[in-house]
């Protein structure tokens, strides 16, 4: 007994197939997995789904789009932080009014020593009348 | 085997686009050659359909990610053969085939009438043995070199496309089909001697 008597006989495996029927069923019982496991999907799953379909090219794997989108949102993370820190040493700081004026140890001193602080109100004419008029 | 079938490349694009219904042909045209590589490496018919399933619906999840670099007929058979290598290490226990799913186009086929009767009415055997001697040698086989027997010798792949879906060399195609066919050989060699 060689080798081809052995691929012969292996040959023979060939015909256990199931019948015609089964692969008929086989696509409806697939559809039904298919139905059954999309309702029972998070919906942040769907979404997410939706956003790779909306965004990414159809050959762009998922794992790429997510490594993307998170390299997106570092990236913008980033930039933001960075601009922040930026602005503040550009703008000079104000010093708070705790600092202008240190808090007085008693009434008379204050009148003394603190700067004058002024509040600028609104400007509006406060009256009790009604606005509205009929 | 190399290029890209047109058709089944459109199917694809359409399926990457959206296309439910593309990627149903897409099941129908490769169902019945998976079917027949899962059954013979897992040699249950209800294992095999759960598998087909699941590696239908695996591809399907994936399927975005295939970039043409292999053909998807190769790309189909990496999954499926993938998979069910997992579910038998996880399986772990061997089935016995079940007999009454053997097509009954076996009677008629020449290397089984040659197999089977050499002229001895004595010499000859009926299909229920000689399946189930087939099946028993089969499973005593490891599941890789199940796997590139099944391909080789039942599908009728050639070892270039199986060292692609292995991701494996020629060389350990051919090696691993050398090494399975004398435990087959041995196996069967009291059968072929009656």
């Amino acid at each position: 007994m060689d080798n081809n008597d052995i691929s012969k006989l292996l040959r023979l495996k060939r015909y256990e197939q199931p019948p015609a029927e089964y692969f008929e069923n086989f696509l409806a019982e697939f559809q039904l997995r298919q139905r059954a496991e999309v309702i029972h999907r998070p919906f942040f799953q769907i979404a997410w789904d939706r956003l790779c379909r909306f965004l990414a090219p159809p050959s762009m794997p998922r794992l790429a789009m997510a490594g993307s989108f998170a390299v997106a949102v570092i990236a913008t993370g980033s930039v933001l932080t960075w601009s922040d820190s930026e602005t503040e040493g550009l703008t000079p700081s104000m010093p708070t009014i705790a600092q202008q004026a240190p808090a007085p140890s008693s009434p008379s001193q204050a009148t003394k020593s603190a700067p004058a602080v002024q509040y600028v109100l609104p400007a509006e004419v406060v009256t009790y009348a009604s606005r509205r008029s009929f | 085997m190399e290029t890209l079938d047109p058709s089944d490349n459109q199917l694809v694009e359409r399926t990457q686009a959206g296309d439910a219904r593309a990627f149903d042909e897409l099941v129908v045209r490769f169902s019945p050659r998976l079917y027949g590589l899962i059954y013979n490496m897992t040699a249950s018919h209800e294992d095999t359909n759960d598998l087909l399933q699941e590696v239908f619906a695996k591809a399907y999840r994936s399927i975005r990610g295939f970039q043409g670099k292999s053909s998807f007929y190769t790309w189909m058979h990496t999954i499926a053969v993938n998979m069910t290598i997992n579910f038998l290490k996880k399986r772990n226990r061997r089935k016995t085939m079940s007999l009454d799913d053997v097509d009954n186009g076996i009677l008629n086929d020449p290397d089984f009438i040659a197999a089977t009767s050499n002229g001895d009415p004595s010499h000859s055997a009926n299909l229920g043995e000689l399946q189930k001697k087939l099946n028993e040698s089969m499973l005593k086989l490891s599941h890789e070199h199940r796997a590139v027997v099944t391909m080789f010798d039942i599908q009728g792949m050639p070892h270039a496309e199986i060292a692609k879906i292995l991701k494996i060399s020629e060389g350990t195609v051919r090696s691993r089909l050398f090494y399975a066919h004398k435990q087959l050989q041995t196996h069967l060699q009291e059968f072929i001697k009656q």
